[in-house]
């Protein structure tokens, strides 16, 4: 049981060319081969090895979900529909502040500055975006630079380039990640790589996971964008729950509602395939509360997380209330149709259910999902 | 010295090795007394690094053509020992002597590590086996020491008319030295001339034999 | 040494092309003029330098058409003149020439034209001795480096008889090789020149037909004049079994392999050396020789191809004929001549076997050096700035994502089609013919193109010929950025000055034409970057090729490393720190030694790390900017 080991002429093969790639960016940052522009991963020569990092840690690639799954929580992976779960609630910054910069509660801004306020990490690598509306990964290392990067992002981002990028620094020892699923996964990856540079990942103390049901392109998004709106005023943008179908954009004085079905063309092709949409391979994920303004639902799932959590609860810097059975049901749904949908454009994509390109799943798992 | 009538000389080297500048003196040299002569050159791209050879026919009766045929060469004068090893095996024959330059000038294949460079007693021993004599004289280690690495090529210059390989004496060549350059370059070319005639003489005395 | 160095009557070691101008200074030259072009250069080249010392005009021109009808002025004008040009510009110069050649020529006027069999320094192979036929101008085409003299000096003396431009032609191994000829007396030009027609129309080719007979009355003339020169003669047997009929580089080929196979009692030569129009009586005699006739020329069957039609009119006077040659596949029709051939010709025609080889050695000497000798790879020289310039180019077109690609064109950084460039060039022709397709491309957006179009061309070739396709571009609207690769020299054959160097042939300063300012003049957005700094210039140019629509100009402007190495301190000493550097390690794979592939980043394979070499790294520090690892470090 381990990943298979290729290398970038692999990689550009099996997830580039067929456009699977979900720019989580943990192929990027290592090497100068493998860039990140306008939302797009670029090789900018031939690297001639035959083992290579950017192929070993891309979720796109072997993703062994069992593998992964002992090695994050020791036990096997099963189909549930909302992963490893020690506890399942939902939670909001108690900082008013801190919610109104954040989104929904603000939980995932609460908790990850206050890890960086308790010393549990000394850094982490979060999304941010440009003037121009062009996300990436960056790193903050106090409390405010946290707080400052705190909306939610709906154009994909290569965040992993800059855990690459910054990992190796001497100041930098216990890092948090807020990993999207892709992004998750692939840290994982990191985790359960047979190669013999660990590029850092021991000193990942800490992952966040984001909900997520899929991620924008970002340069024919930001044309459709720059339309409507100068990129440069855009301060926040959302997508409320159904059965509103908008997708919310605000400036400082304004709000633009652009009808969902305009903005789902721009959806990244790679999303398609994806099975992930709570972030599962997390100490702890973060989503959303349905119908529930001002609040979000919280999993936890590691002794970590459940560490935080319990620590930050009694510090008072977030309060939790319980989930609504209601929107257990509804979460439990969404993603397993998420499940269902992923498996069944892999299978369509292949031609066959014998090969489900990525994925390493085992067939029990297979039938169940397309049950 | 046998009186071979055409004596074909092919001097052999890596552009920007001073290869063109060695055949000219020789030339004028063979000119100034009294010989016909003709020589032939690769030129142009072959300057970026690549290979370059320079055909000498001469003659005392007639002029002959810019091109040696396969085979046909009397000696091989190499700056480079792989380009020697080249052009031994189109041009050599049982009877050729061989004088090259020890010191290797890798090419681009080589240093970006794509390729291997034959070590120079894997050279030398073909070129042993391919020729009546072989001579390896360490022309860029004389031409360092004397602080100027470009003149390695005048170094052969002069091991070549030491080792009594060509139809002219020393006084001949150093006369060309003095019509063609002046000054300190005159000065450094001329020592670098007669460390060569050294190094081949110093040759001569240890194995006891005359070349050829 | 000089060409006037040595006193008449002395032998000098001369390359055929000093012959050439050494010729035409013994004829009293006045003029001369020429666009660099292997293998061509040096006859104006070797002129330049003796120009003071002989009061005569030299001059590099932008192209080679501006240098014929510069001469063709002075020859107008009463004073004797000489241009030179590689086949290529012969194609440049010819819509002049086909108007030259009905207006006839005043003083003598010689055009050389240096041909280059297999291409070893040319973008083509071409036989430009069909022009002669073409343009109806003798031919002559020298054999010895005493010949390029001697015809050279002669050849004034056939124009001034029929008024009219006399061609030479030559090629690489007899322009480029070396032999010792004797000089004759220098003889001074007049210094009368004076521009004076006397009636209408001289100096035109009108009234066309009229002067098109003129000239059918001048090639009458020149046969005459053929029949008894000099240059044609026949060595071997009354009878001989073959005959080869040879011009130029092939005499010497076919003399060695003659007397190697030891054939001179059967093998006799006819040696020309006016190849057109042919000599009609003297061929038909020596072709009477025999029954088997050898034709031996480089590169086409144009000498072939004239003796059979020559044949064809004489038919009922000859007995039977059978030619060998290229046509009959006796001789390649791609490529050089070399002895060698000429030997395998000779001795299938005969049937008999070459004695000369010797088949043991070959195959031990193949089999000996085989895996030891490879292919030296050219490339770019340590610290070319194309090299940095071309690794912006690739990443800014794979950044663009758009499929982008470059339209080359002729110079050192032809060389972007290879490893050295990164394959960045797709295409080659002729000078100038970069910004040309770029015209045609940039305007295909209607027929569903959408791929970025770059064209690059060099300093000397945009004076040279980029200048009309800028402007069409322009004018037609066209969607493409032109990079001017500004290394203020033309550098691949021999750093020439140009229009743009600030100095004269003569090495005196001459005005400096502002290729930027030119370039603004044309309304058109223009941005000059240094290919050093590799970021930025990738920078300026993916913003270039996204600005779509119109014509945009990027001037990468820095000076030719070998021109810095004359001129210039190293900007840097250069060390690789191998404690940092990751070599074949995943992070890096050798992308200095294997990608960018700088002849001063060595490969050290028992440490397998990389590292400098000081005799060849020219302290540019570019390199420093691509280790990954920050391993390499430049100090100033």
């Amino acid at each position: 049981m381990s990943l298979d080991v290729k290398a970038s002429r692999e990689l550009q093969a099996e997830v580039l060319n067929p456009s699977l790639c979900s720019l989580c960016g943990a192929c990027v940052g290592m090497c100068p081969y493998w860039v990140a522009h306008r939302g797009r991963i670029v090789a900018l020569d031939e690297c001639n090895l035959t083992q290579g990092r950017c192929y070993v840690f891309c979720p796109r690639t072997s993703l062994d979900l069992d593998l992964l799954s002992q090695t994050a929580f020791g036990t096997p992976y099963a189909a549930d529909e909302l992963g490893t779960m020690q506890r399942i609630t939902m939670a909001r910054a108690t900082d008013g502040d801190i919610r109104s910069k954040g989104q929904y509660g603000g939980t995932v801004t609460a908790l990850t500055s206050f890890a960086l306020e308790q010393e549990l990490i000394d850094a982490a690598v979060l999304t941010a975006s440009d003037g121009n509306m062009l996300p990436g990964g960056t790193l903050a290392s106090t409390a405010a630079q946290v707080r400052d990067r705190a909306k939610s992002n709906y154009v994909a981002a290569p965040t992993l380039a800059a855990f690459n990028r910054e990992s190796s620094r001497e100041d930098v020892q216990r890092i948090a990640v807020v990993a999207t699923p892709c992004q998750a996964l692939a840290l994982a990856k990191m985790r359960a790589s047979p190669l013999e540079n660990r590029n850092n990942i021991d000193k990942l103390n800490l992952v966040v996971g984001l909900f997520c049901t899929w991620a924008l392109r970002y340069d024919d998004f930001a044309r459709f964008l720059a339309e409507k709106v100068p990129l440069g005023q855009i301060v926040k943008l959302d997508i409320p729950p159904p059965p509103a179908n908008i997708f919310q954009v605000f400036t400082e004085s304004d709000r633009i509602d652009i009808p969902l079905d305009q903005v789902r063309p721009f959806i990244r092709p790679g999303c398609d395939v994806c099975l992930d949409m709570t972030a599962e391979f997390t100490d702890i994920s973060v989503g959303a509360a349905e119908g529930v303004a001002g609040w979000n639902t919280l999993i936890v799932r590691s002794d970590a997380g459940r560490e935080l959590v319990e620590a930050a609860q009694a510090k008072g810097v977030i309060e939790t209330k319980p989930l609504p059975d209601e929107n257990l049901a509804h979460l439990k749904e969404a993603s397993l149709n998420k499940k269902k949908r992923g498996l069944k454009k892999v299978i369509e994509t292949s031609g066959s259910e014998e090969n489900l390109l990525y994925l390493r799943l085992t067939g029990e798992t297979v039938t169940e999902l397309l049950s | 010295m046998k009186e071979k009538d055409p004596l074909n000389v092919i001097v052999t080297g890596v552009g920007g090795q001073g290869n063109v500048l060695v055949s000219q003196f020789i030339g004028r040299a063979l000119v100034r007394a009294g010989y016909r002569v003709t020589i032939g050159e690769t030129y142009g791209a072959s300057q970026r690094g690549g290979a370059v050879m320079s055909h000498l026919r001469i003659s005392r009766q007639a002029q002959y053509g810019p091109l040696i045929p396969s085979g046909q060469a009397d000696v091989i004068l190499g700056l480079e020992p792989v380009e020697t090893l080249r052009v031994l095996a189109q041009y050599g024959n049982p009877a050729v002597t061989v004088i090259t330059n020890s010191r290797p000038v890798y090419p681009l294949s080589v240093a970006i590590g794509a390729a291997r460079y034959p070590t120079v007693e894997e050279i030398m021993t073909v070129l042993e086996e391919l020729s009546a004599s072989a001579w390896l004289i360490n022309a860029t280690d004389v031409a360092v020491e004397m602080g100027a690495p470009i003149l390695a090529n005048i170094v052969m210059v002069g091991a070549l008319v030491g080792a009594g390989l060509l139809p002219l004496g020393p006084e001949e060549v150093e006369l060309e030295f003095q019509e063609s350059l002046s000054g300190d370059r005159l000065e450094l070319n001329l020592k670098a001339f007669k460390r060569g005639l050294a190094e081949a003489k110093a040759r001569l005395r240890r194995s006891g034999s005359v070349s050829g | 040494m000089s060409i006037t160095a040595y006193e008449p009557g002395a032998s000098q070691l001369l390359m055929g092309n000093e012959a050439i101008a050494r010729g035409a200074l013994e004829a009293g030259l006045g003029f001369a003029s020429a666009y660099p072009g292997n293998p061509s250069s040096e006859i104006i080249g070797s002129l330049a330098e003796v120009a003071r010392e002989m009061d005569i005009y030299v001059e590099w021109s932008v192209n080679e058409k501006v240098a014929l009808e510069a001469a063709a002025a002075a020859s107008f004008a009463g004073v004797r003149a000489i241009v030179a040009m590689k086949q290529n510009g012969l194609n440049v110069a010819s819509d002049f020439l086909m108007n030259l050649n009905l207006t006839g020529t005043n003083a003598g006027l010689v055009l050389v034209i240096c041909d280059d069999p297999a291409g070893l320094s040319s973008t083509n192979e071409q036989d430009s001795r069909p022009v002669a036929k073409w343009a109806e101008l003798p031919l002559l085409e020298p054999a010895t480096f005493q010949e390029a003299k001697d015809m050279t000096k002669w050849a004034f003396e056939l124009s001034e008889k029929i008024k009219n431009v006399c061609l030479i032609r030559s090629v690489t191994r007899v322009s480029h090789a070396r032999g010792d000829v004797r000089l004759a007396e220098l003889t001074p030009p007049g210094r009368s020149a004076r521009f004076a027609p006397t009636m209408l129309g001289q100096f035109t080719p009108l009234l066309v037909t009229l002067k098109h007979n003129m000239l059918h009355q001048k090639v009458k003339q020149t046969k005459e004049a053929f029949e008894t020169s000099e240059f044609n003669w026949y060595t071997g047997p009354e009878k001989p079994e073959l005959l080869i009929v040879t011009c130029g580089s092939g005499w010497y080929y076919s003399l060695e392999a003659v007397r190697t196979l030891a054939l001179e009692e059967s093998v006799g030569i006819l040696k020309l050396g006016t190849t057109w129009p042919l000599p009609e009586k003297l061929v038909l005699e020596h072709l009477a020789r025999t029954d088997k006739v050898l034709v031996v020329e480089e590169v086409d069957p144009f000498l072939e191809g004239n003796l059979k039609e020559l044949v064809g009119d004489a038919f009922s006077s000859l007995g039977p004929l059978t030619f060998y040659g290229k046509r009959s596949g006796h001789l390649p029709t791609i490529g050089e001549l070399d002895p060698d051939r000429v030997m395998s010709a000779i001795s299938t025609v005969l049937g008999r076997e070459r004695t000369d080889i010797d088949a043991e050695y070959a195959k031990k000497g193949q089999d000996l050096t085989q895996s030891m000798v490879q292919n030296r790879m050219v490339g770019f020289c340590a610290g070319c700035p194309h090299r940095a310039t071309f690794w912006s180019i690739k990443n800014a077109l794979k950044l663009d994502g758009r499929g982008g690609f470059v339209a080359g064109d002729i110079g050192c950084y032809t060389m972007a089609l290879g490893p050295s460039g990164f394959f960045q060039i797709k295409t080659v022709q002729s000078m100038g013919s970069g910004a040309g397709l770029a015209c045609g491309f940039g305007n295909l957006g209607r027929l569903g193109f959408g791929q970025p179009v770059l064209a690059v061309c060099g300093d000397s070739t945009f004076f040279h010929a980029a200048i009309p396709a800028l402007i069409n571009g322009v004018y037609n609207q066209a969607n493409f950025t032109l990079l001017i690769l500004d290394n203020s020299a033309t550098a691949m054959t021999g750093f020439q000055p140009h229009a743009g160097t600030g100095a004269s042939a003569l090495g005196e300063p001459a005005p400096n034409v502002d290729i930027e300012g030119l370039c603004r003049s044309l309304g058109i957005r223009v941005e000059v970057t240094d290919p050093f700094d590799l970021q930025d210039t990738t920078e300026k140019l993916l913003d270039l090729m996204q600005r779509d629509g119109g014509v945009r100009v990027l001037i990468s402007r820095r000076k030719c490393a070998l021109v810095r190495a004359k001129t210039e301190k190293a900007a840097y000493k250069v060390r690789v720190d191998s404690e940092k550097c990751r070599g074949e390690a995943c992070g890096c794979a050798r992308l200095c030694t294997r990608v960018f592939q700088c002849p001063g980043l060595v490969w050290d394979s028992e440490h397998q790390k990389a590292k400098i070499d000081e005799v060849i790294c020219s302290g540019c520090g570019v390199c420093a900017d691509i280790c990954p690892a920050s391993a390499i470090i430049r100090e100033a």
